[in-house]
């Protein structure tokens, strides 16, 4: 295992945003790690040659939010083919893509829409991730979308999807503690036993943000906008995925409304301390 | 049951317009419409484009005001919605849209701002290349020379306006003076859109040196582009504007046949 990855794998990191990188590259904040959306490093000039200076100093995480790996349309060869270059550029500790789908009839709709979760969803979702990384070479992540609609016809529970998806394919899997608390809470299940419900192997990450809630026809909805602080339930039930999965690299998120860095820091140093806790729990146990 | 393509297919179609049709049969109510629910994520979908939109045409925004910007982006977004994930890609045909939209056929200056607006997005995000080495031209026969095609900077982009579109970009920049006032019969405007280092620049080019210059954007041959400079002006000098494109840096790539060329 380098320095880097084991930087990665015990500590806290942040989701680093156009409007923060002079500041980052110019005061080098004590993060662990970085994580980028790769179709934001897709093109050349400041952003990528800012990237390539940042790598040499901070492990990165390369999110990806378009490969559609939830689409029955054809995989975007060239979208790949440029996905695969920036990995080989940046040399990411971390890959990591959604369970959702973004295009169909060849339009991309800039969002992470939700799949039904059936035998017929699952045998595109896998081939694609094996595809991916067939063509990367490496293991990817996989993360659980936040979702506003359930389908009429989706037997397979999304844990159970999940676990049945990194068993077929090698993948792991980036979970979003956010994310399961707002799905959850949309469809009055219980968060805590979607937990229960993961394997405990394979988690390679966790994402925390923020989110808002709103009203639709007088039903409260909550909307993953990661645009506030990480909530106070998201951070009860982040502590309790620890419990259960160990010290897992963490990373923060902020996209609307984006506060000042070192907001953004605080939140990462909050996570670093229930990691560091987590730690030492797990090694205490070991030793008893 | 639909198959995942077809529901996937349905779910686009109901996104992008206003018939959600077939698609709400497939989708639980959960104590809300399956419309509604539906409707959160086309929010999400058309106010993040929106925004994006917005990053890309700042000046044609406030030319307009952010509410008639609103209402013409979501018109285009139902239209032309993105071909690829990349959001810096997105909104090239934009311009072309605004010119036959009819709420603002009358700002007839504004397409050109908003093709100035995208030259500029082009070349921040455009990719790398390093300039060519003058000393690889160096040795060409004539008749090597004018089947010389040169590659430019992939950020360079030559936009040609009646309107000072140049001057209404710098009165729309954030500090410019409010009181200023731009004459839109002050005259056109030949520009040349470029990265240079960091930052994207633009500059006005004479009558012959833009020819020279777009041509050879074009993909035409040095012949071609010699043709289109001397058409524009007679008092064309081949050497002089060879040797400032190079200098430009703007060069990154020769093709000709290989016995031409020089070592």
């Amino acid at each position: 295992m380098t320095e880097a990855e084991g930087r990665v794998r015990t500590s806290a990191g942040i989701g680093l945003r156009s409007p923060h990188v002079a500041e980052v590259m110019a005061t080098r904040p004590a993060v662990a790690f970085l994580e980028v959306h790769a179709e934001n490093y897709m093109g050349g000039g400041p952003a990528l040659a800012a990237l390539d200076r940042l790598r040499h100093d901070y492990p990165l995480s390369l999110h990806g939010v378009g490969l559609s790996l939830g689409g029955a349309d054809a995989l975007d060869a060239r979208h790949l083919a440029r996905f695969k270059r920036l990995v080989d550029r940046v040399e990411p500790e971390l890959v990591s893509e959604h369970l959702a789908w973004s295009v169909a009839e060849g339009a991309y709709f800039n969002h992470l829409l939700p799949l039904p979760y059936d035998e017929a969803s699952l045998d595109v979702v896998c081939g694609r991730v094996a595809r991916v990384q067939e063509a990367l070479g490496r293991a990817i992540l996989l993360e659980n979308p936040s979702r506003y609609l359930r389908f009429a016809h989706s037997p397979i529970p999304e844990p159970e999807f999940l676990a049945e998806l990194a068993h077929r394919t090698g993948c792991g899997l980036l979970l979003d503690v956010n994310n399961v608390y707002v799905t959850c809470r949309n469809f009055d299940e219980d968060p805590e036993a979607y937990l229960d419900a993961l394997e405990v192997a394979g988690i390679g990450e966790i994402h925390l943000a923020g989110h808002a809630e709103n009203e639709a026809d007088g039903r409260r909805i909550l909307i993953d906008d990661h645009g506030s602080a990480v909530a106070d339930p998201v951070w009860r039930l982040y502590t309790r995925a620890l419990e259960r999965f160990g010290p897992v690299p963490t990373l923060v998120e902020w996209d609307t409304r984006l506060p000042a860095l070192a907001v953004l820091l605080d939140e990462a140093a909050k996570a670093r301390r229930l990691l560091e806790a987590a730690g030492r729990r797990e090694r205490d146990a070991v030793a008893a | 049951m639909p198959s995942l393509r077809d529901l996937e297919r349905d779910v686009a179609r109901a996104l992008l317009g206003e018939a959600d049709g077939a698609v709400l049969a497939s989708i639980l109510g959960d104590g809300l419409s399956p419309a509604a629910r539906l409707g959160v994520y086309r929010n999400h979908v058309f106010s993040t484009l929106t925004d994006a939109l917005e990053a890309t045409y700042p000046v044609v925004c406030r030319l307009v005001d952010p509410r008639f910007f609103a209402y013409a982006v979501d018109r285009y977004i139902r239209a032309c919605p993105p071909a690829g994930p990349c959001l810096f890609e997105y909104g090239e045909s934009l311009p072309e849209f605004l010119a036959a939209f009819p709420p603002c056929r009358h700002l007839q200056y504004l397409p050109d701002v908003a093709r100035l607006e995208w030259a500029i997005n082009r070349a921040l995000h455009a990719e790398d290349a390093e300039p060519l080495d003058p000393t690889r031209l160096r040795g060409l026969s004539p008749d090597g020379a004018a089947r010389l095609a040169l590659r430019l900077h992939p950020s360079a982009s030559f936009l040609e306006s009646r309107w000072p579109v140049d001057r209404v970009w710098r009165a729309n920049q954030p500090g410019a003076d409010p009181d200023g006032i731009v004459d839109l019969d002050a005259g056109g405007v030949r520009l040349e859109v470029r990265r240079l280092g960091d930052d994207v620049v633009f500059r006005s080019l004479a009558a012959a040196t833009y020819a020279f210059r777009s041509a050879l954007a074009a993909g035409g041959d040095l012949e071609r582009a010699v043709e289109a400079a001397q058409a524009a002006g007679p008092e064309f000098d081949l050497t002089q504007t060879l040797r400032e494109l190079l200098d430009d840096g703007l060069v990154v790539g020769s093709s000709a046949p290989r016995s031409s060329m020089g070592a």
